[in-house]
């Protein structure tokens, strides 16, 4: 029995109590491997539902196919496993800020089968932020299960997110810069380690089921001059096209809010619509790799205008799944954007300027994904390490790594926040180590409370307060009920240092009749950052703190700063 | 006491009499009542290895327009006063995160299942997961609001059997209320007993709060408990069993549960007394 | 070692609640099981000079609590410590600090040196403090060159002019050397004291003997704490 327990204790081990960067490799290839198989289960089940649904797809009714599985996945998401809709990024991301990584159970599959529904069967969205979800998820409850503390468990969700994407795309660093840049948000090497493992765990599953495959193979480019200062112009493109994806998805969710019908109707509307577009551009359906990957060949036939109009159709298609329901994230979709919008690019291109030789549009398409990734979700790195994975071409970095830059600034320039940090931002909880916001949302007023306060009675008379003023080391004085103990009022000496020196006052006056009724107090459950705001608001320097009616200390800005820096160099150190 | 007690409100007259539960232990021990009236269906709590994501049934939200007054009905009738809790957190939109900084907690036997559930023998899979993972003892309502006017605490001599003794005497010392104690001896004497409360240096509050000691040497445990006065606020401390310990072996806890009909103070495998 | 929350919480000077969290959040090199942490003496020392916190061991930890709370010394043990003097000799002010401080007990020290300091704090303002009384002391206080506070009780052979603010003559000087300024506030402030007291200065004028002085400070004192709780 006593094994028992302390082999769910790993953390308790006199080998990795000192040192835990061996247990928590050790627990990232568990992660890994688990995360990475999630991944692979979903990607199969993705083709094996088009493959079967594609039979169906000549009638003139299969535009109902997308709705059908876009209201099964709301269905799903709020009646059976009862969460959220929405693609569960910002939900990894918040735990990890606020509650040290703990995820649910049922978050390590629920997304898995709700986006299979909402992809499978053509809606338009992809399944990497699900797989995120789902890797992350299952990292936290391997975390959980061996009692592993917040800054390990965070690790490990942080290896589930990376192997998870490392399986998707079989890209070792994409899921690892991924995982640091947008979950964690901290370039330490106590994560890397561990997250850089789980991506080769990752990876090297997705290899051994699935052969090592880059995603989207092809011909090697030429690159000239030319085409890297043409890159500027392709940035400006895909950072157009990733704004009005955002605001699109933004718009049809407001949209759909206000719709009274459930959520699985509105969903099943999304999907209609899509199928309906799917009908004249099929192009739209799916996550839609397999375009992707005709373009990148250069062997994508149709004409610069139907290209433009299909970059506008996805764009539509992804809000209309997303924004009204369906279930999925955004980065496949944005690979296929962002290749229509480098191929309309080119073609704009070679029609303006024929006699220029310009590199294959194949080359564009790509590029055209990078800017899009990199703009949406504002992370550049992870934009320009997964696009060189995905394609395995090192020769076009330069241009790359111009269009991932440029798109990224022109994108916060007017979003400033990403795709998956809006939310969070917006409510004010993205809360990355290291900054006021987080140090702030860890300390608690308790921690703060300064209990060397003398209390006094409101009747006491100022003779007697006198000589509890020489035995007290504060300026501040809270005056209770004599029956109840409730908190009255505050005496401040700077309020009343005048009568104290005037003996006529002694036995005229009891401390009722001085106290400042109306303070600025307190609670226990208070914020930090909102009584800081207070006090900054009222020039206060410090405020009592109530609970329960009752005086229970003081909070101050010089104690808060002492506890401040202390935890900013707990938080920051290594 | 500075103690918080946290209830969720349930605009139905199931809830009343689980809030009228509530407001009396509160009066009794002097502690401050928060209530959530819930907004969703469901919520989560993140506890210190666990987060629980409680779904209540849509009882929970009948009627939202009067749930606020009824409550406060009721808080009047009882002259206490209560916070209620606004979830300031949401992990997803329609997914607060409630805090679990609280001293106690009260709960039906079930929070999201359907109530004809609500009997004897049976503590919903979600009020099980607080208790396992509560810092906080929770108080588990009979299904009927009933005055208690002792406690018994059951001491089988575990650790938490010690927690769940402490915490017994905290409640007699804050409701000044009389408290026995009730052990259901297995196979070792009652100086062993004795001894577990010597080293715990707890002998000198045994005297001066506790009344009485039940100790049973015979008979069927079940049989025995029919001692328990039907008007006492019942004390136990539950041991983190697993689910399949707990179906082969049964705990003392799930006999309790299933044989009396009292309110039930469960101190949790996590209980700690620091605050 | 194994410590409890709180004392380990005491060895870093921080609320028990804040460890609490840091060892949740596994931000401090600590396992905690229950209310027992476990941890090893070096690494957490490591940890926390790295991490500029204070680390003091228990034992040391109470040194300092003792160091702060340290109670001043009362009058009673500084007088005895000084001594009592009768019959200084001099006709003004230098000659008679002259002769009281050849009187002054501690020594190895330099006592041309605090002569000058007490002389130098009289070309400020007089130490008479009225009815007789001076309280002759230096700037400063004298840290190096005593362990203890010490109150030398000098009774002049004949009154002086001292230039006390009542312009009386002084017939005794209480010379106080005291190693920190708090140890003088508090010495100087319960002299005040009984000196206040009219009937304590009548008792003076009888140029009583060492030991009835100390008694009857000894009463002056005893009220003076009485007053205060």
């Amino acid at each position: 029995m006593r094994i028992l327990r302390l082999w769910r204790h790993p953390g308790s081990w006199t080998i990795f109590r000192l040192d835990d960067r061996l247990l928590l490799i050790l627990i990232a290839v568990i992660v890994g491997t688990c995360s990475g198989l999630a991944a692979i289960a979903l990607n199969r089940s993705l083709i094996a539902m088009f493959e079967w649904l594609h039979n169906f797809r000549h009638y003139w009714w299969s535009f109902i196919i997308p709705a059908v599985g876009a209201a099964l996945s709301a269905l799903f998401l709020d009646k059976i496993v009862k969460e959220g809709a929405g693609h569960g990024v910002p939900e990894v991301v918040y735990s990890v800020s606020r509650y040290g990584g703990l995820m649910r159970f049922r978050s390590s599959f629920s997304r898995l089968i709700s986006s299979c529904l909402t992809i499978g069967s053509g809606g338009s969205a992809g399944p990497e932020a699900p797989v995120v979800m789902s890797g992350a998820a299952i990292g936290s409850n391997i975390a959980k299960f061996f009692f592993l503390n917040d800054r390990q468990r965070i690790t490990i969700v942080g290896c589930g997110a990376a192997g998870a994407i490392s399986s998707i795309f079989n890209a070792p660093i994409a899921g690892m810069v991924f995982s640091i840049e947008v979950i964690l948000g901290e370039w330490k090497s106590v994560n890397i380690v561990p997250i850089a493992i789980a991506s080769v765990a990752g990876t090297e599953i997705s290899r051994i089921l699935q052969g090592n495959q880059i995603a989207f193979s092809h011909r090697l480019f030429n690159i000239h001059h030319l085409d890297i200062v043409a890159c500027i112009g392709l940035a400006i493109v895909s950072a157009a096209a990733s704004l009005l994806l955002t605001r699109f998805l933004r718009s049809m969710h407001g949209v759909s809010k206000k719709a009274p019908f459930p959520i699985w109707m509105r969903a099943a509307a999304g999907g209609c619509m899509v199928g309906i577009i799917g009908i004249f551009l099929p192009i739209v359906l799916g996550e839609g790799y397999h375009s992707i990957r005709t373009m990148i060949e250069g062997a994508f036939a149709q004409g610069l205008g139907i290209v433009a109009v299909a970059a506008f159709a996805k764009i539509l298609a992804t809000s209309l799944t997303l924004g009204w329901g369906g279930s999925g994230g955004i980065f496949a979709p944005c690979l296929v954007i962002g290749s229509l919008a480098g191929l309309t690019y080119h073609r704009g291109l070679v029609l303006l300027w024929p006699s220029v030789p310009w590199v294959n549009e194949g080359c564009f398409a790509l590029l055209g994904m990078a800017g899009l990734i990199s703009g949406m979700l504002q992370a550049p790195l992870t934009g320009i390490f997964l696009i060189i994975e995905i394609t395995g071409s090192y020769e076009v970095i330069l241009p790359l790594i111009i269009v991932s830059v440029i798109s990224t600034t022109l994108c916060h320039y007017i979003e400033p926040a990403s795709f998956y940090l809006k939310e969070l931002i917006e409510k004010g909880q993205l809360l990355r180590p290291g900054t006021d916001a987080r140090v702030l949302s860890d300390l608690n007023v308790r921690e703060l409370l300064e209990k060397d306060c003398i209390s006094v009675k409101q009747n006491v008379l100022l003779r007697d307060f006198v000589n509890i003023i020489k035995k007290s080391h504060r300026n501040y004085f809270p005056v209770e009920d004599e029956n109840t103990g409730n908190f009255l009022g505050m005496i401040h000496l700077d309020d009343i240092r005048s009568y104290l020196f005037n003996p006529l006052m002694y036995d005229a006056v009891v401390l009722g009749q001085i106290m400042d009724t109306d303070v600025e107090v307190v609670y226990l459950d208070d914020d930090l950052s909102k009584v800081l705001r207070r006090m900054d608001a009222n020039r206060l320097f410090s405020m009592p703190v109530i609970a329960n009616k009752k005086f229970i200390g003081m909070i101050s800005k010089a104690t808060l700063l002492d506890k401040y820096r202390k935890e900013l160099m707990v938080q920051t150190g290594f | 006491m500075d103690a918080q007690l946290f209830h969720i409100f349930r605009n139905t007259p199931l809830g009343r009499e689980t809030l009228l539960q509530s407001i009396y232990f509160c009066k009794k021990i002097g502690a401050s009542l928060i209530i959530y009236i819930p907004e969703f269906t469901k919520f989560l709590m993140y506890f210190e290895n666990d987060v629980v994501q409680i779904d209540l049934d849509s009882s929970y939200l009948t009627s939202p327009e009067t749930a606020l007054k009824h409550a406060k009905e009721l808080l009047d009738q009882g002259k206490i006063k209560a916070r209620f809790l606004d979830p300031k957190n949401f992990t997803a939109s329609t997914l607060p995160d409630i805090a679990t900084n609280f001293d106690f907690m009260c709960c039906p036997r079930s929070i999201s299942d359907l109530s004809s559930k609500i009997g004897l023998g049976y503590i919903g899979p979600r009020v099980r997961r607080i208790v396992n993972s509560a810092r906080f003892p929770v108080l588990i309502t009979s299904p009927v609001f009933k005055k208690w006017r002792s406690i018994a605490v059951f001491f089988g001599g575990s650790a938490n059997a010690i927690n769940a003794l402490k915490l017994g005497f905290r409640l007699s010392r804050a409701s000044e209320m009389p408290l026995s104690v009730y052990t259901h001896m297995e196979n070792v004497s009652r100086e062993s007993y004795e001894e577990i409360i010597k080293n715990e240096n707890l002998e000198e509050e045994m005297d001066r709060y506790v009344t009485e000691w039940h100790i049973f040497e015979s008979g069927k445990f079940e049989e025995n408990i029919y001692d328990v006065p039907h008007d006492a606020l019942v004390v136990m401390g539950a041991y983190g069993h697993s689910l399949i310990r707990n179906i082969f072996f049964g705990g003392k806890m799930e006999k309790i549960q299933s044989t009396i009909t009292n309110n039930l103070l469960i101190a949790g495998p996590n209980y700690t007394l620091t605050r | 070692m194994k410590l409890s929350l709180k004392d380990i919480a005491r060895c870093l000077d921080l609320p028990a609640s804040t460890v609490d969290r840091w060892i949740r959040q596994g931000r401090i090199p600590i396992h905690r099981s229950e209310n027992v942490c476990i941890f090893k003496k070096s690494i957490i020392e490591k940890w926390a000079f790295n991490h500029g916190l204070p680390f003091s061991p228990l034992d040391k930890e109470k040194e300092i609590y003792k160091k702060q709370t340290l109670k001043l010394e009362n009058l009673i043990p500084a007088m005895q410590f000084g001594g009592v003097f009768h019959g200084i000799k001099g006709d003004d002010v230098e000659s008679v600090l002259k002769s009281a401080v050849d009187k002054v007990p501690v020594l190895p020290i330099n006592k041309e040196g605090l002569y000058e300091r007490l002389l130098e704090r009289e070309a400020l303002t007089s130490t008479g403090i009225g009815k007789g009384v001076a309280i002759p002391h230096p700037r400063a206080p004298l840290p190096e060159e005593i362990d203890n506070p010490l109150i030398t009780t000098c009774f002049l052979e004949k009154s002086i002019d001292f230039e006390a603010i009542d312009d009386r003559p002084v017939f005794v000087m209480f010379i106080l050397l005291s190693t920190s300024i708090k140890n003088h506030l508090h010495l100087l402030s319960r002299l005040a004291f009984c000196v206040r007291d009219d009937s304590f200065v009548k008792f003076l004028r009888t140029y009583p003997d060492s030991s009835s002085l100390l008694s009857k400070i000894a009463d002056c004192e005893n009220l003076l704490d009485r007053d205060d709780n």
